[in-house]
């Protein structure tokens, strides 16, 4: 027989007859490859692509120099001089807050006269030494002549834009001359780019150039900085691309069940047909035919509306990278031939893999056999105690790879983990549904009537299909359990933490959003005028650097020990008593290292550390680790008396204000901003930081809420679809029902109490799966991934309105085809053979 | 308009008044009391083989902020613009590159202290005790470093001190020449090395104000003849197309006695064109029987600078006398810039 005519019969036919059932097929594929894609893409524009955002107008220079605390203008001059051809671009590098929008630009000074030489146009020295006057890059959509208000550190003032630069983003561009008059950097340079002649190979020029340097510069090649945010971004896009293939999983669970309902469906006609003539491998053929046509559609449909995700997904990644890693402006998302390829190619793949059990098993269908009904459902339930065994082996070994450590940095043992776990899970499902729906059936009988009971036994006569479904709802439920439970402890943790960690009455820093790698600066004398208000008991002045440590992006940082001591009440990781531990920093080369720069650079107590510090490298001893939660770049603190030693610059990026005992929150606040004296500087209280805290902790897991809700609605719509199936499957059944009696309202409700049940089933199933799982993301692989101490804690109220939520979800997906089984007339349906 | 721009410049600057005591070698260096200063270099160097170069070097400074704060590391009190070129007689080439700079932490200047004048890895490093210059300078495509051995002392051209170059008081410069530098060094080009040696000019003029504005541009020789003399002549043009009278010279003869060479003493008249630029000419001197061709090998010598475009080119000397020389024409292809002209 025609390869073409089983096709047709087999697969085009029914999927015409079943429209809805195969576009819901479709939308699931659809909705799996769209988020892996969107995530995908989103990343790549907000973290892979990336450049930090003040590399803007670097071009594609070879080397660069940087110094903690800035490049001596010294350096410039004697690099000038070297004897060979070089190009030399210094730059001061800062960000701006754009006073209307609010938003963070670059702020550079450039070598505007040098440059003045290579582009013609550019007039004279008098109009960018002229002061008030900026150039911008076109992404900021200014004219020149626009009048612009920016807030640089604390001050703020009006700004003209007198030229629109190519290639510079947003970023906000004036001479050396006003950008270091504007931001206090005396002489200093934040780097110096460096292009080198092809005429020696990159190795002999960086020796050439690391032997004029003076100690304590950094001389790296270009881009280094921009890899070492991509290293340190690394674990962070692994976890989300993790995340987003739970959809694709849930697809596939999905794929799995509807194709292996419609075998079972068409084990009659694969039957008269192999009778009839047709191959073992034309009916294969047919049914991975029937996937690879529906991952095709559906891949397409996916990459289309993936795109479209992709666009709300880069706001929250981009947001996510911005507050806790690196201050980046997001690259246009690029969704390039092979991306769309690939997203396909996925789709096209996991529906026929998805459909290899069930095409193989209708390719062993045996002509003669076509007529017994119910012999594979019986096959399952002979199976289902081999495969709890094999469940809880699998369980085993999900419990020793746990326990191995991270390769290369990253978790994978810990996603082995996490997928033995599941497939544990998954194998011991049919145990489960058939023992709990066994159970309930009676009881179920006689709470809620007959009804219940054809529901619960329907459930449990048709294990396969049902273990299916429960399979991949409990799946999805399990995912959105695990990762609820970690974003929940991990926020109690954050709150408690915070308790302990925020002890002052007022924190200031500069207007603007915050960013992790930037520390706008308030005036040096700021903490002198706070000193003198009569109801502030202590200032404690902190100030923060940007360094690279062991080619990571790293803080360092300087705060008042003496008053860290005093107010100080979080214990040390060790224990150790803070006023114990402070009370060694002055005057001493003593620092403390945060938990997440510890474990990242795996630093202990009592190591040392060396640092490029003002033209020097120092030794610092580590003396304690804390634990720290608010950025995982890691901090160095020392004594501000020792990191002024170093670094001179006085001016604070913070300030924590501590008010007398008994002194009124309000005046004291009145007052502090009195002193502040039109300075453009945010005053939070305790309460508002902390709030401000969590505001920004929360709107850091919103994708990862985002991703757990899309794998929850495709494995709602999945219940769905299946349940559709079940209802056009079992149409003589429920006319019979109707024949003998039964009204619409009975057929509605054995539906509904189907779904019901499926959903309770998933529910207990999803939950327990959810707890081990949530373990190994907490101790695990954000551990590894991250060097975070996560506590556990249930979030009692997020996971029990979530899971009600997807409660109501799952029956209220039984809607409709109930209606459908409703509708079924039972005279026809009983006729049909 | 005009008065008001000189009286402004002479607010905060200097002008060149007749008078000036030199004291050398200071006054070899940094005059940041006038508004415009130049050091400039021209050469005709020949490697051991006979191979043809010429090379033009020259530090501007150009003050443009006399304010009463002190300045800031950054700060643009003057710009340092240098002009780099190599003229490859031989091998058809002429390459030319600029630079500017800010004085900043020591990217530009010229300082007595240290002896030198530099922009960048541009430099002329001076031995004060045996009056020699060490000349360094460095683009992607080529480099040279040549040891100038000055032969002559040091002319000081026009009258009382001031080349007077329009009517006026002020409006002239202080110039000052080696018109004779033994040079010996080596110039890289596209990766082969050359020895070169042969005969420098320098010129140092600083001034706050000097062309008037019906001037339009000006042709100026420096010629070094194979008898151990030379010929300097700047003519100045007016926009009538007419010369202006105080166009001038100077002659210096081979024990180094100068003679100053007015107007009338002199002619010198544009031959054959290469775009607008005449780049040959006649020069006759005739109380000193001088009547000169002058030719060039390389007529592309022309120096497109992004703020300016002019002709500044080695010549073959022929005639009465032989030798080479430089060529400068300007106003031909642009407008004299405000740097030069102010």
């Amino acid at each position: 027989m025609a390869y073409q005519k089983i096709f047709y019969r087999l697969i085009l036919r029914p999927l015409w007859r079943e429209r809805l059932r195969s576009a819901l097929m479709v939308a699931t594929v659809a909705l799996g490859v769209a988020v892996v894609l969107a995530i995908e893409l989103a990343g790549e524009a907000a973290a892979g692509s990336f450049r930090s955002s003040v590399e803007t107008l670097a071009g594609s220079g070879d080397f660069e120099v940087t110094a903690t605390g800035g490049v001596p203008a010294e350096v410039l001059a004697r690099l000038v001089l070297l004897p060979h051809a070089f190009k030399l671009r210094p730059r001061i590098e800062d960000y701006a807050v754009i006073a209307a929008s609010n938003r963070v630009v670059p702020f550079l000074g450039v070598d505007m006269l040098a440059d003045a030489g290579a582009n013609p146009g550019n007039s004279g020295a008098d109009e960018f030494q002229r002061g008030g006057s900026i150039w911008v890059g076109k992404d900021a959509g200014w004219k020149p002549g626009s009048r612009v208000r920016l807030t640089v550190n604390d001050g703020s003032a009006d700004y003209t834009v007198r030229g629109v630069i190519e290639g510079a983003g947003e970023a906000i561009i004036t001479d050396l001359a006003p950008a270091a008059r504007l931001l206090g950097r005396g002489s200093n340079l934040d780097r110096i780019l460096i292009d080198v002649p092809p005429s020696r190979p990159a190795d002999q020029w960086e020796s050439i150039l690391r032997a004029a340097l003076p100690d304590g510069m950094t001389l790296a090649p270009r881009g280094a900085r921009t890899e070492e945010n991509r290293r340190m971004l690394a674990a962070f896009r692994w976890n989300l691309r993790v995340l987003s293939y739970i959809a694709l999983l849930v697809g596939a669970f999905l794929i799995y069940n509807t194709i292996s309902v419609s075998v079972v469906r068409r084990r009659e006609e694969i039957g008269v047909l192999r009778a009839l003539g047709a191959t073992r491998l034309s009916v294969l053929g047919a049914f991975l035919s029937e996937a690879a046509c529906l991952g095709l559609a559906g891949g397409i449909a996916g990459v289309a509306l993936g795109r479209v995700m992709a666009t709300a997904c880069l706001r929250l990644v981009a947001a996510t990278v911005d507050s806790l890693y690196v201050s980046s402006t997001p690259a246009p998302i690029a969704l390039t031939w092979a991306v769309a390829v690939a997203g396909i190619a996925i789709g096209v793949l996991v529906s026929v893999v998805s459909a290899l059990p069930p095409a193989l098993e209708a390719s062993r269908v045996v002509p003669v056999e076509a007529m017994a009904r119910g012999r594979r459902d019986h096959d399952v339930h002979m199976h289902r105690w081999r495969d709890l065994a094999l469940g809880a082996a699998l369980a085993v070994a999900a419990g020793l790879a746990s326990r191995q450590p991270p390769v290369a940095g990253k978790p994978l043992f810990g996603y082995l983990a996490v997928l033995l776990l599941i497939g544990g899970a998954v194998l011991a499902t049919p145990a489960l549904v058939s023992v709990l729906s066994r159970a309930t059936a009676t009881a179920a009988g006689r709470i809620f009537g007959v009804e219940a009971m054809l529901a619960s036994r329907s459930l449990a006569g048709s294990l396969r299909r049902t273990a299916v479904l429960v399979g991949a709802l409990s799946t999805a439920i399990a995912m959105l359990s695990a990762v609820g439970i970690m974003v929940g402890s991990f926020r109690q943790t954050v709150l408690l933490w915070m308790e302990d960690r925020l002890r002052a009455d007022l924190y200031l820093r500069p207007a603007g959003p915050a960013g992790a790698d930037r520390h706008p600066t308030l005036a040096p004398g700021t903490a002198a005028r706070l000193q003198r208000i009569p109801e502030v008991a202590a200032v404690d002045q902190f100030r923060a650097y940007e360094i690279s440590y062991n080619g990571l992006p790293a803080t360092l940082g300087g705060s008042d020990a003496r008053i860290a001591g005093r107010y100080g009440q979080r214990p040390f990781l060790s224990g150790a008593r803070p006023a114990d531990v402070f009370a060694q920093l002055p005057g001493r080369d003593h620092v403390i290292v945060s938990e997440p720069f510890a474990n990242k650079h795996g630093v202990k107590r009592g190591d040392t550390l060396e640092l490029p510090l003002g033209g020097r490298r120092i030794h610092f001893r580590v003396i304690e680790i804390y634990g720290d939660y608010s950025n995982e770049r890691g901090y160095i603190i020392m004594d501000r008396g020792t990191l002024l030693k170093y670094l001179p610059d006085p001016s604070p990026s913070n300030v924590a204000v501590y008010l007398r005992p008994g002194a009124n929150l309000e005046q004291g606040r009145r007052a502090v901003e009195n002193a502040l004296a039109g300075r453009k500087v945010m005053v939070f209280t305790n309460r508002s930081l902390r709030k401000e805290a969590i505001r920004i902790f929360d709107r850091t897991f919103a994708i990862t809420y985002a991703l757990e809700a899309v794998a929850v609605f495709v494995a709602i719509m999945g219940v769905a679809g299946a349940l559709l199936a079940l209802v056009i499957d079992r149409r003589r059944e429920f006319g019979l029902l109707r024949f003998l009696g039964a009204s619409t309202g009975q057929i509605r409700r054995i539906i509904l109490f189907e779904a019901g049940l499926l959903g309770l089933l998933a529910e207990i199933a999803g939950v327990a799966l959810g707890y081990l799982l949530s373990l190994l993301l907490i101790y695990v692989i954000n551990r590894q991934s991250f060097g975070w101490t996560i506590e556990f804690h249930w979030p009692v109220t997020v996971l029990l309105s979530a899971l009600s939520i997807v409660y109501a979800a799952t029956v209220l997906a039984a809607l409709y085809p109930s209606q459908v089984a409703t509708q079924l007339v039972p005279i026809e349906v009983i006729h049909e053979d | 308009m005009k008065i008001r721009v000189l009286l402004f410049a002479l607010e905060f600057y200097r002008a060149a008044l007749p008078g000036y005591h030199y004291e050398f070698p200071r006054d070899h260096f940094n005059h940041p009391e006038f508004q415009t200063e130049w050091w400039y270099y021209t050469g005709n160097l020949r490697d051991t083989q006979g191979r043809r170069f010429g090379f033009e070097l020259t530090f501007f400074r150009q003050g443009v902020d006399r304010g009463k704060e002190p300045a800031a590391m950054w700060d643009v009190r003057d710009v340092w613009l240098a002009h780099l070129a190599l003229s490859d007689i031989d091998g058809g080439k002429f390459l030319h590159t600029e630079r500017l700079n800010r004085s900043g932490p020591g990217l530009a200047g010229s300082s007595l202290a240290q002896a030198r004048v530099w922009n960048g890895n541009w430099n002329v490093q001076w031995d004060l005790r045996t009056n020699t210059q060490q000349m360094q300078a460095i683009d992607p495509r080529f480099s040279f470093k040549l040891n100038l051995r000055a032969l002559k002392p040091p002319v000081i051209h026009g009258l009382n001190g001031v080349s007077q170059k329009a009517e006026g008081l002020g409006r002239a410069s202080h110039y000052v020449s080696f018109t004779r530098l033994e040079t010996r060094g080596t110039v890289v080009l596209d990766g082969r090395t050359f020895m070169v040696e042969g005969l420098s000019w320098m010129d140092h003029e600083f001034f706050t104000h000097q062309l008037d504005a019906a001037q339009s541009g000006w042709d100026w020789f420096s010629l070094q003849f194979d008898d151990g003399t030379e010929l300097m002549l700047f003519r100045l043009r007016r926009k009538n197309g007419t010369a202006d009278p105080y166009s001038a010279g100077t002659y210096i003869d081979a024990r180094g006695q100068t003679t100053r060479l007015a107007r009338d003493t002199f002619s010198v008249t544009p031959g054959k064109l290469w775009n607008q630029y005449p780049v040959d000419w006649i020069v006759r001197v005739p109380s000193l029987g001088i009547e000169v061709e002058l030719t060039t090998r390389l007529p592309q010598q022309e120096f497109e600078s992004k703020q300016n475009r002019y002709w500044e080119g080695a010549v073959e000397i022929g005639g009465s006398r032989r030798g080479a020389g430089y060529l400068e024409m300007t106003g031909y292809a642009a407008p004299v810039p405000s740097i030069i002209k102010k």
